[in-house]
């Protein structure tokens, strides 16, 4: 049994951050109907952004994340306003190609620049763990799960309560009524890709510090998001964190009781079933139902 | 006078040319090259059924590969089988599955096809791996390819070059062959309003599993003669997702939708990657993603339907090609 709940408690706080990987992938594609391939390779961005931080001036990694986010926000603008927005009214396998191409460079360059070696992020505090009679709870995960949850929670805020955030969901709505009452599109479109970057470079700097990285493991993140997205309901930022914890969970359990490869292949099976059966997401309805092109 | 013929004498002549050259004109290793390039015209051609004529961008092509080689392989290895006798094998198998993954898959439009074919190919790739007692699993499985055990003896360099050679012009008469019939005229109504085509009367179901089995045939037949030219596979390698998208940007950067545009894509991506790998070691990768970076820029609508628009207008819109899909 306490085999059981200790699957349940890590599967739990590493779903937590999966959601956070996610929520900005699932924005992405729910407002722009774009299917960002690079964003693995962004959350593999910030963990190095951290990691370098942490080993030459010894600032703390949720500090270095801080600085990720923001350097990620701002590449994550310039990457939509100057390659997305380009393509973005062709056939969607164009937008597909092309974040792909960027995952290409991105992977590659950190290779070149940080060689293919795994590397963590080693803090003080990490190791230490909360003991709950046999369960240990690591607090540098339930910290990282708790941070995650906080920012997830608080774009669900800013998308609801602030201007542009209305502005993004109202362009995810319908852009061609959006552009009519005067919303700089392009920039609105920039501006959602650069939170759903910022969102995975944090993420990535708080799972260098629980996790071993190499820039390989952009693509294992990129397909989680995939995962978590489907289940979550595309643009449905609940569904991102419902579905992480949901993803976490059966990765662990499975971890516990399976043979290592196996999990992926549920993982997978999941995410067809889900799509044949109930495209719009397990849960509720999904966020941007009215899809017009201009 | 009707200049009709001028395609196909320049076709005949420039096959001739390529039927003759491993005896004349090439090395071992650029007929190795030139097999690989050939490959990967059927593979462009095979994404081109789905995703370009019918508008379904499949992004699991690579599941088709995968169960092609591991049909071939698998009789070769267990069954003692020759391998001609496992090249309809493989055809059938990857028909058979296009249609079994079709029938619900193909309900899903848009990104939500391309998510849930990449599922599906990823899926099979981990059940292969798990499958070791027929498959190997991730260490591998080797086709008896010398010695007593080998079915079919090996055809070395020059023998899988016709082979890929014949295939791609399979291939390619296959889909030249589906343009100009009445089902290629439904598939790309079904591309541009699938709604009015169903409403015009096609059977949009039908004729969009049958496009996905086209595709299923020809990618699992390029599968099948990659397992033998290999000898020995491996799950990650047969079911990676960069042979599905290679053949995607390779038909697309060549012209989607057109029956040469494959051709021309093929060719020269692979080519370019191959020049790449021997020039720039270290950083191929890295410079190979920033060229289909900047083609998709430069010619989102594929080298063919530019240079077809060129050559009509008397106009060489390269501006104009860069500012087609702009926000």
């Amino acid at each position: 049994v306490t085999q059981f709940v200790q699957a349940t408690v890590y599967g739990l706080l590493e779903g937590g951050l999966l959601a956070l990987v996610a929520v900005g992938f699932s924005l992405v594609w729910g407002v722009m109907n774009i299917v960002n391939l690079a964003q693995g390779s962004f959350v593999v961005v910030g963990a190095y952004i951290a990691w370098k931080l942490n080993t030459e001036a010894g600032l703390d990694p949720y500090l270095g994340g801080l600085v990720a986010a923001v350097a990620l926000f701002g590449a994550g603008y310039a990457v939509q306003r100057l390659l997305i927005n380009q393509v973005v009214n062709a056939p969607i396998w164009m937008t597909l190609l092309l974040t792909f191409g960027l995952d290409l460079v991105i992977v590659n360059l950190l290779i070149l620049l940080f060689t293919a070696d795994f590397r963590a992020i080693n803090t003080s505090w990490a190791s230490d763990s909360l003991g709950i009679g046999d369960v240990r709870v690591p607090y540098g995960r339930l910290a990282g799960f708790a941070l995650a949850v906080v920012m997830t929670v608080g774009l669900v805020l800013f998308m609801a309560r602030t201007r542009i955030g209305l502005a993004i969901r109202s362009t995810g709505m319908d852009r061609a009524a959006a552009r009519l009452m005067g919303m700089n599109v392009r920039h609105v479109y920039a501006f959602t890709f650069g939170i759903a970057a910022a969102m995975a470079g944090m993420a990535g700097a708080i799972l260098g510090t629980i996790n071993t990285f190499s820039p390989s493991a952009a693509a294992g993140y990129t397909l989680q998001s995939f995962v978590i997205a489907v289940l979550g309901g595309l643009g449905n930022m609940w569904g991102a964190l419902a579905g992480g914890l949901v993803l976490g969970l059966v990765q662990s359990w499975g971890g516990q009781y399976l043979s290592g490869t196996m999990v992926n292949a549920i993982a997978f099976a999941v995410l067809v079933l889900v799509l044949i059966v109930r495209p719009s997401g397990l849960i509720g309805r999904p966020y941007y139902e009215a899809r017009a092109e201009a | 006078v009707s200049k009709r013929w001028l395609p196909w004498a320049g076709a005949a002549l420039g096959l001739l040319v390529l039927a003759l050259a491993p005896t004349y004109l090439l090395l071992e290793s650029e007929q190795r090259t030139l097999g690989s390039v050939f490959m990967f015209v059927v593979l462009a051609q095979g994404w081109n059924m789905i995703g370009g004529f019918t508008g379904y961008p499949s992004f699991g092509n690579a599941v088709f590969f995968g169960l092609g080689g591991y049909t071939t392989a698998v009789l070769m290895a267990k069954a003692g089988a020759n391998f001609w006798v496992t090249v309809p094998a493989a055809a059938a198998v990857g028909a058979g599955f296009a249609v079994l993954m079709g029938i619900p898959i193909l309900r899903l439009r848009g990104h939500y096809f391309a998510v849930a074919t990449l599922g599906v190919a990823e899926g099979m790739r981990e059940g292969v791996i798990n499958l070791p007692g027929l498959t190997g699993g991730n260490k591998g499985m080797t086709i008896p390819a010398v010695g007593a055990e080998a079915t079919t003896s090996y055809p070395g360099n020059t023998g899988f070059y016709f082979y890929f050679l014949g295939l791609a012009v399979i291939a390619t008469l296959a889909v030249w062959g589906v343009a100009h019939s009445r089902f290629g005229y439904a598939l790309r109504a079904i591309s541009q309003d699938e709604d009015a085509a169903a409403a015009a009367g096609i059977n949009t179901t039908r004729a969009k599993i049958a496009a996905f089995a086209v595709t299923g045939v020809l990618t699992s037949l390029a599968g099948a003669l990659f397992a033998f030219q290999q000898v020995t596979i491996y799950p990650t390698r047969m079911f990676a997702v960069d042979i599905t998208v290679l053949a995607v940007v390779m038909a697309v950067l060549g012209g989607s939708g057109t029956v040469f545009g494959p051709v021309v894509g093929a060719v020269s991506l692979q080519y370019l990657s191959e020049w790449l790998r021997n020039n720039l070691t270290d950083y191929h990768t890295f410079v190979f993603g920033g060229i289909i970076v900047i083609a998709v820029m430069i010619l989102p609508m594929g080298i063919v339907n530019f240079t077809r628009d060129a050559w009509r207008e008397r106009r060489f819109g390269l501006l104009d090609s860069v500012r087609a899909y702009r926000l």
